[in-house]
């Protein structure tokens, strides 16, 4: 069993392994999973690309590495992101039959660099949900724990890394849903800056907090897959022009130790930690104090109001976008109805599911006449609030730490009943989309059950080499 | 919950009903009910945001600031399938020739 790029690549120049037999083997582990991991296997295609990945191996002599740094490699991919001519559901039976014309620009990005793609990995409908449970096609189970989450709303790509069906895979992150899972799972996941990775081909959520990112064994392999996605994309306009990142050198340099500042903020760290996820965050700063950094206390004041700001955002802007689901260009229609406009639209727009149409019926009520300048516009206003702890906090320091979510993975049903506990669990990664800022997810310890718990490290804007540069020097250490 | 919240923003099944029309959602009584009783829960969670100092802060739409870009302007045909036909089309309901048929309405 190979976790990393750069050991397949070893073996595929060794000639031990071929790309074919790998997707073979990764194709067989997806058959045999209980997890649900997978809504579509692309089997031909796979094998496919597999077998143009070793024509091209054996022409070139060995893995051209910097011009093709994911040749042969096995992805999986989020069922968000569109691949022209495989089904994209977005796990919502709105999309069930949709066949998109086009490929996320992200997607053939990897694909140019070589990728091949096993399928489309299950996911919360429409990204919404921390735990995978709200998708049309069932649940995910966790890679290890059966009768728990994977975390959400990027469930099936965490499970599909953590359970070893796939070297690695693309989430979308809008308020969490990369760095929950890949905490849950015990991976790494990476949410970008906000531009740093084109959105187009992504079916839209929350368009001002939705970004895609690499969900990995490890950090090295997360750089090389942000390495080839990155970059100003002219289909979005609101992808950076900030150059291409090299993250991966990032990874093979050790960080300057004594001039690093670590944030701490106290919002993160007072009650509601599980005491396993707490004692671990702990030891991990107490860890990159013992290499020379500064451990620096801080203030994030308007963190308690994190989770109203971005719950009142994401759903107005789903409401908006989730308007184009009108029974004209895709989805299905009734046969039967009466020439009332008003009930087609009701019946075409019926197969959404109960969290999608609460958050639908929430955006609306958010930006209806006479509520939305409580609601929305205020949101927007706290938001820059939020924006600007960071921007103070960023001036002393380098980088901000804390955990992931305040608890390990949850058992299957535990939050489902209560849409509002859920939204809570998302406390401590929704600011960093609602500021923009990149994050990600390293794995930190185990609870006493043996489930994983991630270390949240947050970044200043476009900062990303930096913030690999440490995970990583955290990761070996901690290996 | 504070009874202070429920009397600003009081949400009854009507409401649900009045935001599920706007929406172009058909609920079941069921759903009706459940949702009203979540909507109620997760409002009065948001009025914590009527106790923060707003007054003169600019709204922030977007988290990033973005420059306007301009593209050349250039010609790139539409995808079309292996007969000639748009691609667009390919997961519309209903097509007629190149286009998209929609119902009569009127």
């Amino acid at each position: 069993m190979f976790n990393k790029i750069r050991e397949i690549h070893d073996a595929f120049d060794r000639k031990t392994l071929s790309s074919e037999e790998l997707t073979h083997s990764y194709l067989s582990a997806i058959r045999s999973s209980q997890h649900n991991a997978y809504l579509t296997v692309c089997e031909e295609e796979a094998l496919a690309q597999a077998r143009a990945a070793d024509l091209r191996i054996a022409k070139e002599g060995k893995v051209p590495r910097t011009t093709a740094p994911l040749l042969g490699i096995p992805l999986g991919i989020k069922d968000i992101f569109t691949i022209d001519g495989i089904r994209t559901t977005c796990a919502s039976k709105m999309l069930d039959q949709y066949v998109p014309p086009y490929t996320a620009t992200c997607v053939s990005r990897l694909e140019s660099a070589g990728a091949v793609i096993l399928g489309k990995t299950n996911m919360d409908e429409f990204a919404m949900g921390g735990s995978n449970e709200n998708s049309a096609y069932g649940p995910v189970k966790h890679p290890t724990h059966s009768e728990r989450v994977p975390g959400g709303s990027s469930g099936g790509s965490g499970t599909a890394v953590g359970a070893h069906l796939c070297v690695a895979a693309l989430g979308t992150d809008t308020g969490g849903s990369i760095r929950l899972p890949a905490s849950y799972c015990g991976i790494i996941g990476i949410k970008p800056t906000y531009g740093r990775v084109s959105r187009y081909g992504l079916v839209a959520f929350a368009s001002s907090l939705d970004q895609a990112g690499p969900m990995t064994h490890s950090v090295e392999d997360a750089a090389i897959l942000l390495d080839v996605m990155s970059g100003h994309d002219p289909l979005d306009s609101t992808s950076s022009f900030q150059p291409v990142t090299r993250c991966f050198e990032a990874t093979q340099q050790q960080p300057n130790w004594s001039r690093l500042r670590i944030g701490v903020p106290k919002e993160y760290m007072i009650g509601g930690l599980a005491p396993d996820v707490e004692s671990s965050i702990q030891a991990s700063l107490k860890w990159f104090e013992s290499q020379g950094a500064k451990l620096v206390p801080i203030s994030l004041p308007h963190t308690q109001y994190s989770v109203a700001v971005y719950y009142i955002i994401a759903v107005s802007e789903a409401s908006s976008n989730l308007a184009r689901f009108d029974g004209v260009r895709f989805g299905t229609r009734p046969s039967h109805f009466q020439n009332d406009l008003l009930s087609f639209y009701k019946k075409v727009r019926s197969g959404f599911g109960p969290e999608v149409k609460r958050r639908i019926i929430l955006g609306t009520f958010s930006l209806s006449a006479g509520y939305a300048e409580a609601y929305y516009q205020r949101a927007c206003q706290v938001r820059r609030l939020i924006r600007q702890d960071f921007e103070q906090a960023f001036r002393d320091v380098d980088f901000i730490a804390g955990a992931v979510s305040p608890t390990t993975a949850f058992k299957l049903g535990e939050k489902s009943s209560d849409p509002l506990q859920m939204y809570l669990n998302d406390i401590f990664t929704i600011p960093a989309n609602l500021a923009g800022l990149p994050a990600m997810s390293v794995p930190c310890g185990k609870d006493r059950e043996g489930l994983p718990i991630g270390l949240h490290l947050i970044a200043p804007w476009f900062a990303e080499e930096n913030l690999v540069g440490v995970a990583s020097a955290f990761e070996k250490a901690r290996g | 919950m504070s009874k202070e919240i429920h009397r600003e923003i009081h949400v009854d099944e009507a409401l649900t009903r009045k935001m599920a029309d706007l929406a172009r959602l058909e609920l079941s009584d069921v759903e009706v009910v459940t949702f009203t009783s979540q909507l109620e829960h997760i409002l009065g969670y948001f009025e914590k945001l009527q106790e923060v100092k707003v007054e003169g802060v600019d709204p922030l739409i977007s988290p990033i600031e973005l420059e306007t870009p301009f593209r050349e302007d250039r010609m790139i045909p539409s995808l079309v399938d292996s007969e000639g036909k748009p691609k667009v089309l390919q997961s519309a309901p209903d097509t007629l020739d190149n286009g998209y048929k929609v119902p009569p309405i009127l």
